[in-house]
């Protein structure tokens, strides 16, 4: 009896392993390159600490929501677009008010965004039409009106958001205790919902085999629905972090766009398969942190920005590459 | 039994109208090509209203300027898409090769086409090698491209490449001037030469069967014999090409080539496809529809300017007739 419990578990834990080592693999490549960064540089302290977190912040955010839409067998092009709607929101109407209003307005700007996006979700679902479409067609809508609320970069914030993001009321400075909770909060929060509850698992199953779990009796339309509401949620969390760290609104277009194409690169690195139905919301977290250090990491190298994008650029190729070989080995060898 | 007496009477009379709307639909959903160029003419007669000018040879002229380097671009998305794929570096090919042809144009137009046309196709086929050896997913690795591209060229260009912002005049004539007493852009000329390829190889030839064939089930392909690996490539490098050639158009245009030379581009060339009735999952589609939509989404453009809403209403309104006319291509065809 003690050998088949004892085999059973150690079966149990293989099987964590191998369903989560690429995840594993990638907070290990965290680590590594935080010890190296910090030999890197002749003092390594709270500044750089708070630095990378609160930076990352707004790639995590984007990143998770991302995460749980493609799990759930879809992606979402209009995430950075919703980051800008969020962003602009924020810097418009939180500057100088006090401190009930400015909760207020970050709260229903996180509901607000999740029911927009949720939107999104369900015209997907009657419709027919791709998620890819859909989406593309939405960040064209959001960031329109982020252009028409705030025509110009500008504006303002309060400094509660700023401590809440940040650390610091000035958003300058401060120590790295806020921006860890304030991601490992919401990380946690999503990571458990997706696999303890039944509309989280129901995600994982739409995104594996929508026809499958259909005829298993899960309500497709509702994971798929929920899915875009927590992407939204998410991108208006990081529009909250975004105007948190540099004071302002941009409504930009192209800074969404690299917001979405990014929060894609965070969710592939970390381990989602964007096939759907795999994966775990906590690689993404590592692998948003990564693509942010990576930028202070090339510059202490004494690599100008201009080659360090470069870098990033076949880092991330390289990364897929190695795990395409990989899989394309094990394909062979069975 | 009564049943079907009781049907059928209340639907007798109804016949005529009924009979005629579903024989509509019925059209409809057959030829999708024909509801495009209802909403094409819609359009192009709605512009008409806003701006009376826009009816004149003018007004068509300035609209097809623009529809061509869209739709030569969107040509190289469909391709892609058809066989699964997707370009997301579409638009930093297009400035790649219109920089490496600006610095080149002192030596002559002919060896900057030349040479614009090699850096496309030189990244296209790393962009297929990638995708088909490496197995990488083809909008991870054609986003790592963009990136690596936009790095390259931003260094470049306050080095290497510094002052190369000109074309040669041979370029800027074919990209930006017309013929046949100013009606005809040249451009327009190169647009419908690659048309007319592009449709003959998707529809006639070995290799374009094999991307449809591909793009609907790829593992059968792989064991009726073929390499899909070559097919696959092959398809990137000409989807570079492509986009060289927009991006060459572009740089004529423009006159001037800078780094956001094409990156408004990219998302309207995918949208052009998708508007044509493409699958995003590939194996369905043609180019025909392609340039219908690359079409559409250029009047649509010149109906928002003259409107002068504004560029934030001009997005709102962009995006959502963007999803109006695909949402409504997906309930057209679904009948079938």
């Amino acid at each position: 009896m003690t050998t088949l419990a004892l085999t059973r578990r150690s079966a149990s834990w293989r099987r964590a392993l191998t369903r989560n080592g690429w995840a594993l693999g990638v907070w290990l490549l965290l680590i590594i390159l935080l010890v190296w960064y910090a030999t890197l540089i002749p003092a390594f302290g709270q500044f750089q600490m708070t630095s990378i977190s609160k930076n990352s912040l707004p790639l995590i955010y984007l990143g998770i929501g991302q995460a749980i839409i493609v799990i759930a067998g879809g992606i979402d092009l209009s995430l950075g677009s919703l980051l800008l709607l969020g962003n602009v929101i924020a810097a418009r109407f939180m500057e100088d008010q006090p401190l009930g209003v400015v909760l207020l307005i970050a709260i229903a700007l996180v509901v607000g965004l999740g029911l927009l996006n949720a939107l999104t979700g369900y015209v997907i679902s009657i419709s027919g039409v791709p998620d890819i479409v859909v989406t593309l067609a939405a960040s064209f809508i959001w960031s329109g009106l982020a252009l028409w609320i705030l025509p110009s970069p500008g504006g303002g914030t309060a400094p509660e958001i700023r401590w809440l993001f940040t650390g610091a009321t000035s958003g300058i400075g401060g120590t790295f205790i806020m921006p860890i909770l304030m991601m490992a909060i919401p990380a946690i929060a999503v990571a458990i919902f997706s696999r303890r509850t039944h509309i989280g698992l129901s995600m994982y199953a739409i995104g594996s085999n929508g026809v499958a779990a259909h005829l298993a009796g899960l309500n497709i339309r509702q994971a798929k629905i929920a899915s875009y509401a927590i992407g939204g949620a998410m991108a208006a969390l990081a529009g909250l972090a975004t105007v948190a760290i540099t004071g302002t609104g941009d409504p930009r277009f192209s800074v969404g766009a690299n917001a979405t194409l990014n929060s894609v690169a965070a969710v592939v690195l970390g381990g989602v398969a964007l096939t759907g139905g795999s994966g775990s919301v906590l690689g993404v977290v590592a692998a948003g942190i990564i693509l942010i250090m990576l930028n202070p990491i090339l510059t202490a190298m004494g690599i100008d920005p201009n080659s360090a994008q470069v870098i990033q650029g076949v880092l991330i190729a390289g990364v897929m590459m190695i795990g395409g070989l990989a899989t394309l080995l094990r394909e062979r060898a069975s | 039994m009564s049943q079907p007496i009781l049907s059928a009477q209340p639907d007798t009379p109804k016949t005529g109208a009924m009979g005629l709307a579903a024989r509509a639909g019925a059209i409809m959903s057959e030829y999708p090509t024909l509801v495009l160029v209802g909403v094409l003419v819609i359009l192009y007669l709605a512009t008409g209203a806003i701006e009376p000018n826009y009816l004149s040879v003018n007004g068509v002229r300035n609209t097809l300027l623009q529809a061509a380097p869209l739709g030569i671009l969107a040509g190289a998305q469909t391709i892609l898409l058809l066989a699964g794929g997707i370009d997301l570096s579409l638009a930093m090919i297009a400035t790649a090769s219109a920089y490496v042809a600006a610095n080149q144009s002192p030596n002559g137009a002919a060896i900057a086409i030349l040479l614009g046309l090699v850096v496309g196709l030189l990244v296209g086929t790393a962009n297929g090698v990638g995708v088909t050896v490496f197995r990488v997913n083809p909008l991870i690795m054609t986003l790592a491209m963009s990136g690596i591209l936009l790095g390259l060229f931003t260094a470049w260009t306050q080095t290497i490449l510094q002052g190369s912002t000109q074309v040669a005049n041979f370029i800027r004539v074919v990209g930006g001037g017309s013929f046949f007493g100013n009606r005809i852009p040249y451009s327009v000329v190169v647009w419908a030469g690659i048309a007319i390829i592009l449709i003959w190889l998707l529809k006639r030839s070995g290799w374009g069967r094999l991307l449809y064939a591909i793009g609907d089930n790829e593992v059968a392909v792989r064991l009726a014999g073929v390499r899909v690996w070559q097919v696959r490539i092959s398809a990137y490098s000409v989807a570079g090409m492509l986009g060289a050639i927009g991006g060459l158009l572009l740089a004529g245009r423009n006159g001037l080539v800078d780094l956001q030379l094409a990156n408004a581009f990219l998302l309207p060339s995918i949208a052009a496809v998708v508007i044509g009735g493409t699958s995003i999952f590939g194996g369905v589609g043609g180019y025909t529809g392609t340039i219908l939509g690359a079409l559409i989404l250029s009047v649509l453009n010149s109906m928002l300017t003259f409107l002068n809403v504004g560029q934030a209403i001009q997005q709102v309104v962009y995006g959502t007739i963007v999803l109006a006319l695909a949402w409504g291509y997906a309930s057209l065809t679904r009948r079938t």
